[in-house]
């Protein structure tokens, strides 16, 4: 029987960030439980992409003291390292008159809120993005400061620094039902029985499973996005680009390989990691028509993952209102990894009953009963 | 020396070609690989490694470890170990990780 103060359920970006940051702020007896290894599940399969460019004011503000964090969490955590921080932009293509009215809507929300995006005419698009084939672009949004980060780093760093302060991290350590007697929760895992008055449930594509092992639903479905990476080249492309249009984004990390993923509308919601040979041929498609000299790109290796997603594309961050001491962080719908660094900070001030540096009863979970959707408009 | 036998591909030698390798003539035989026709000119070094620049040879000639990869009219990461020779080819050795485009200003 291991006793502690917190259980953290699940190895992901999420998990570690909560444990690092409840440790940072005290309280260090904290167990986190991962099923496989830190990073298996959405965490070590994803985009990995952060933007400023969002289209409801919550999000915009999130994203924006999340990337403050990230450009400076290799010296927070003292990961020498560093995280492959690549700050070259996002560039988002606009095809229709209607997006280009929401993506200027958009705009002026995020220049409201100080950040740093603006609007290209496809000329001016070509210019940051020679290869693009601006066939039918109307305009794009670009923001410089946004990039992206390496996954595995990014958590190990969070992991690492979590250990140094005292937490505990099992890996390959399966919750299989909890229990919740008074305010003691009992964890039955398959290395042992753990328990804790607070238990978190950052479980990403499995939290409505652990959710249902204490009786609280979670409206949280798993829905299969797939991702491919290329062999590397010389540095070509800047920003990540991404076509809501196309459903698609590509990117090129630092190492030179391109990483780009495809949404498809009609993936039904169900666990599945699985790849498919249909996503290859499609990417590739898409890809080469957006832009073309990566026709000559080879592709090394394709995966896939879930998001796990809310009704309304939202994460859902709160104490669940039946059962005090089980918090939730998960929902996050395709876009945990840019907001983990600010996820980690909220929770953690959330479980110590401190005040939230950023409101957060928008994403508590009552709001689906109540009919509060927080509807983003501007997601892959 | 003449790589005529393959482990994994069959190659005929066809009729005489010509091919430019950093900017000077060859020749070689069509059907053969790039790097059959190479070696038997006497080139030993396909490319450099990424990070400390080092010269590397044919390893695997299976197309399997990147030993060998140059720049073949024009596509960059090319494996010249299964690469069958074709007349009139440009085969540029590659520095670093291989350019896939290049802006012309
Ligand atoms: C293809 C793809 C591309 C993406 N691109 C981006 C992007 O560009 N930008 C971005 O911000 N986000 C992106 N995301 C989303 C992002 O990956 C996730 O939102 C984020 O990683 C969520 O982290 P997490 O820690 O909450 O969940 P996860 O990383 O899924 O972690 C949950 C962990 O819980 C563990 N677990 C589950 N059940 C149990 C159990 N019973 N016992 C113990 N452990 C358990 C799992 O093994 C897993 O490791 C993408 C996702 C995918 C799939
Ligand atoms: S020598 Fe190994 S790929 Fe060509």
């Amino acid at each position: 029987m291991h006793r502690h103060e917190v259980i953290i359920i699940g190895g992901g970006v999420t998990g570690c960030a909560i444990a690092y940051n409840l440790a940072a702020r005290g309280l260090r007896d904290v167990a986190v439980l991962e099923r496989y290894y830190l990073a298996s599940g959405a965490t070590g399969r994803c985009g990995a992409g952060f933007r400023h460019q969002w289209g409801t004011k919550t999000n915009c503000l999130l994203a924006k003291h999340a990337i403050a964090k990230l450009e400076t969490l290799a010296e927070e955590l003292d990961y020498p390292g560093g995280i492959d921080l690549k700050q070259k932009g996002y560039l988002i293509l606009a095809y229709t008159p209607r997006m280009v009215e929401q993506f200027k809507k958009n705009l002026a929300l995020q220049q409201s809120l100080g950040i740093d995006a603006r609007w290209l005419t496809p000329e001016e698009a070509k210019e940051i993005v020679p290869v693009l084939n601006t066939e039918g672009l109307l305009g794009a949004t670009y923001c410089p400061k946004d990039g992206h980060a390496n996954p595995f780093k990014v958590t190990d760093a969070y992991a690492r620094a979590a250990k140094r302060l005292g937490v505990k991290i099992h890996t390959y350590t399966e919750v299989l039902d909890i229990k919740v007697e008074g305010s003691l929760k009992t964890v039955l895992t398959n290395r042992g029985t753990f328990q804790a008055p607070v238990v978190v449930n950052a479980a990403g594509g499995h939290a409505a499973t652990i959710g249902r092992m204490v009786g609280v639903d979670l409206p949280i479905k798993p829905e299969r996005h797939q991702i491919l990476v290329t062999e590397p080249v010389e540095p070509l492309l800047d920003p990540m680009v991404i076509s809501f249009y196309h459903h698609l984004y590509c990117q090129q990390t630092p190492h030179g390989s391109f990483v780009m993923g495809l949404g498809d509308p009609n993936e039904p919601k169900e666990y599945n990691e699985r790849s498919s040979w249909q996503f290859l041929v499609q990417m590739a498609g898409k890809i080469v028509r957006l832009l073309p000299p990566l026709k000559n790109l080879r592709v090394v290796r394709q995966w896939a993952g879930v998001y796990d997603m809310s009704p309304d594309a939202q994460p859902i961050l709160c104490e669940a209102p039946e059962v005090p001491g089980f918090f939730v962080a998960a929902g996050f719908s395709g876009h945990g990894f840019m907001i983990a660094p600010m996820t980690g900070q909220l929770m953690a001030e959330l479980i110590l009953g401190q005040p939230t540096s950023l409101p957060v009863d928008m994403f508590h979970l009552s709001r689906f009963s109540r009919g509060e959707l927080l509807i983003e408009p501007s997601v892959v | 020396m003449r790589i005529e036998q393959h482990p994994i591909l069959e190659f005929r030698r066809g009729k005489k070609v010509k091919f430019i390798f950093d900017g000077k003539e060859y020749e070689g035989y069509e059907g053969e690989t790039i790097a059959a026709a190479l070696h038997a000119a006497g080139i030993r070094v396909m490319r450099e490694s990424p990070v400390l620049h080092r010269p590397r040879g044919l390893f695997c000639a299976i197309g399997n470890c990147s030993s060998c990869l140059m720049t073949v009219n024009g596509e960059p990461n090319v494996r010249i170990c299964t690469e069958k020779l074709r007349e009139g080819m440009v085969v540029n050795s590659q520095k670093g990780k291989g350019v896939l485009y290049e802006k012309r200003s």
